[in-house]
């Protein structure tokens, strides 16, 4: 039980009489990487802000790196809030050491460490210039710089890949999966499930407060059946939707996801498609992360479906 | 130590911004500047006047102006120009003798000028009009109209000018020995003061409003660096709270720490300011005392150097931490502004009360005052600048104002914690004093 680096026991949350975190319960290993997943305003950052003890539970447990939350242990986990936020007038490298020394790191162990990270994010040549003098992407990677500096062993990233480019979002994947291969804990949030879907050994989706979903990623994903398929095509789609035994699809023009019902329509489907289009592949996928949350959701509550495509 | 982390860093900060390089090296300019402003003021500061005299006696204006002319205080240093009007009107004498009766069948009414006379003066032809009824002997009345009737030198020169022409008239009348008229206004010539102020340091000659202005001016140097420093306080909150540094710095360390290193950071870059003020004064005063005014190098004793220092550092940490508990309770510049401005009516109102205390220190309303802990810093340093009060009441006052720090302190901890973290809505009142029942 102790090996649990994170441990989440049924944590509530009201804020003014609505309830924004149900009964979420959560445990995560060394090592691995969760995928805290919901679209926004689901509860995500109210829960990170309370593992990370910024906000207190109505009720519930939590406990980081065996024990309760202390000072102690604020050294050893690494927190990038939602919203990023750096002293604009300070510069690089006072940022740095300013906030290194607050993790407890020594001015030596600040300057390695720092300038191997400015380098890896390629922050180098800024290194004196004022935090407002960088764009906003390149003050999100010193924000990131600053959260994993200190080499915690515990890190918790709310929305990571927010406002960085493709680029910068590779950089920070390729971090994430160095770190996991230190042996670093990792929860992150995001409501960009493509990301998720590449990085994470596990996922729990929450929505409204509530999770709705969690696992292994591979037990979800082979959960929700391989009735998936995607076929690229030339003509009008339009008919495929109205097809008795197609249970959803995701039209993109010269791609779309259908998903069938039950599981031996696939020669029926593929016979229908060829007399009215041209198909140039068709193939079975897995369901995609966003394909199986919106499922989801639209299981969990049916009143408000189908006002967001 | 994180505390360190977070004073040095708050300490910087401000040390190394250039306005406060700039406002460190401006201030004692503007202070020295200050030292030479009532000599300067006296020496280049006056305008030339011009004041008419109409005279229904007719034996006053002439004496007067031929006095005046030969006085070379009138000419050089008063700028003053005396002229008759010569074709007295009537009209203003009974004007005036109608105001009189009433005055003394105790009707009220105004004063009234002739329209001609009113318009000279409002359009600034002449600068004022002495007006002297027929019969001044008997009454002593006489009457000055001016737009500006503050310029009490100039009064004073006026009142006892005539009132010389005046009795040294009834005198000749009456006493036709010129001996005895010459013993007689001898007898009565003015008496002439000079002021000494008593300190430890040694009594020296000064004018009455020396003290006055200088305590003013130090009140307001303590004043404004008290507010300064406090202000900084509450926007650095703000922009902790805005830029949501808040949730780093509160995962990373204590938000007891963060609140007092964050007062102590930016309270010890005061302590520095002033210090360079105090070096730089000190520096300044040994190279130019010559030129100084010995009356206001006086007021600059080594002890009341020490209060201004210990009652800024009362002040200081006082309204820092009412600042810093408006700075965690709003989320922009604008709301806390609408709050600050109560704080800073906290700092005003000994101001009021400091007028009071230039004339008499020591009055029961003023001594009580001072031990009010929200008006201990300026009132108290005020009463020192006046005239050192005993050492035990400033002892008590620095004693009380210490409590009454670490009582606001305890509670201020406790809303910073949670104001700090607050985003969104301004909270109320009630929500910010739950704020400090959370254990």
């Amino acid at each position: 039980m102790n090996d649990h680096v994170v441990v989440l026991e049924k944590l509530v949350k009201d804020f003014d009489g609505k309830r924004a975190v149900d009964n979420i319960s959560l445990r995560l290993s060394k090592g691995e990487i969760l995928g805290l997943l919901g679209p926004n305003g689901a509860g995500k950052t109210t829960t990170i802000r309370m593992i990370m003890n910024i906000i207190a539970p109505d009720s519930g447990n939590i406990r980081l790196l065996g024990e309760k939350f202390s000072e102690k242990i604020k050294d050893r986990i690494g927190y990038l809030p939602e919203e990023r936020g750096l002293y604009r007038k300070l510069k690089v490298l006072e940022t740095l050491s300013f906030f290194g020394e607050l993790k407890g790191m020594k001015r030596d162990e600040i300057k390695k460490k720092g300038n191997k990270l400015l380098k890896k994010f390629d922050l180098e040549s800024y290194r004196s210039k004022k935090v407002e003098e960088l764009s906003k992407g390149m003050a999100q990677k010193l924000q990131f710089i600053i959260t994993i500096m200190h080499s915690p062993e515990f890190l918790i990233l709310d929305e990571p890949f927010a406002g960085l480019d493709p680029v910068n979002i590779e950089i920070v994947k390729d971090i994430i999966l160095e770190k996991k291969r230190e042996g670093v804990t990792i929860i992150f949030s995001t409501h960009l499930m493509e990301y998720a879907e590449k990085t994470v050994d596990s996922v729990v989706m929450i929505n409204k407060g509530k999770k709705v979903l969690d696992g292994p990623l591979s037990e979800i994903k082979s959960m929700y059946g391989t009735q998936f398929l995607k076929v690229n095509y030339n003509g009008n789609a339009e008919f495929v939707s109205s097809l008795k035994y197609v249970k959803n699809v995701r039209d993109y023009g010269k791609e779309m996801e259908i998903e069938l019902q039950g599981n031996n329509n696939k020669d029926r489907l593929l016979k229908d498609l060829i007399n009215k289009l041209s198909v140039n592949s068709f193939q079975t996928t897995e369901p995609s992360l966003s394909n199986i949350f919106i499922k989801r959701l639209a299981q969990t509550n049916h009143v408000d479906k189908g006002d967001d495509k | 130590m994180k505390v360190l982390t977070i004073i040095k860093k708050e300490y910087k900060q401000i040390v190394k911004k250039k306005s406060f390089i700039i406002s460190t090296i401006l201030s004692p300019i503007l202070m020295a500047g200050f030292m030479f402003l009532p000599i300067l003021l006296q020496r280049a500061g006056r305008e030339e006047k011009t004041i008419k005299i109409l005279d229904f006696s007719g034996f006053i204006q002439k004496q007067f102006i031929e006095e005046s002319n030969k006085n070379k205080r009138v000419k050089e240093a008063l700028k003053l120009n005396f002229t008759n009007i010569i074709k007295t009107d009537q009209k203003q004498n009974s004007l005036i003798k109608i105001y009189e009766k009433n005055v003394l069948n105790k009707n009220d009414s105004n004063f009234q000028l002739i329209p001609e006379y009113k318009k000279k003066i409002l359009d600034k032809m002449i600068d004022g009009l002495i007006l002297i009824p027929e019969n001044v002997k008997k009454t002593r009345q006489i009457y000055f109209c001016a737009s500006n009737i503050s310029d009490f030198e100039t009064n004073k020169y006026i009142i006892s000018t005539i009132q010389k022409i005046l009795s040294s008239n009834v005198l000749k009348e009456k006493i036709k020995d010129p001996k005895i008229v010459e013993i007689v206004e001898k007898a009565t010539r003015d008496v002439k003061p000079s002021l000494f102020i008593v300190k430890k340091e040694g009594t020296t000659k000064s004018r009455s409003e020396i003290p006055y202005i200088m305590s003013i001016f130090m009140l307001t140097l303590l004043f404004s660096i008290i507010m300064a420093y406090g202000q900084l306080i509450m926007r650095g909150i703000i922009e902790e709270k805005n830029n949501r540094i808040a949730e780093v710095l509160i995962s990373s360390t204590k938000t007891q720490y963060l609140f007092y290193g964050k007062i102590l950071g930016i309270g010890l870059a005061g302590l520095t300011q002033v210090a360079l003020w105090i070096i730089l004064g000190g520096v300044f005063i040994s190279r130019y005392s010559f030129k100084i005014d010995k009356s206001i190098l006086s007021f600059f004793t080594p002890e009341l150097i020490i209060y201004f220092v210990v009652f800024f550092i009362l002040g200081y940490f006082m309204f820092s931490v009412l600042f810093s508990i408006v700075g965690a309770s709003v989320n922009t510049d604008q709301e806390a502004q609408q709050y600050a401005t109560p704080i800073s009516f906290l700092l005003i109102i000994p101001f009021i009360i400091g007028i009071m205390i230039t004339q008499n220190p020591n009055t029961s309303i003023v001594v009580l005052a001072s031990f009010f802990p929200l008006f201990t810093p300026t009132l108290m340093f005020m009463r020192i600048s006046v005239s050192i009060p005993s050492f035990f009441q400033i002892a008590c006052s620095i004693l009380s104002s210490l409590i009454f720090i670490m009582f606001l302190a305890w509670i201020g901890a406790k809303i910073f914690r949670t104001g700090i973290l607050m985003y969104g809505k301004k909270p109320s009142l009630k929500e910010i004093i739950k704020w400090t029942m959370y254990r």
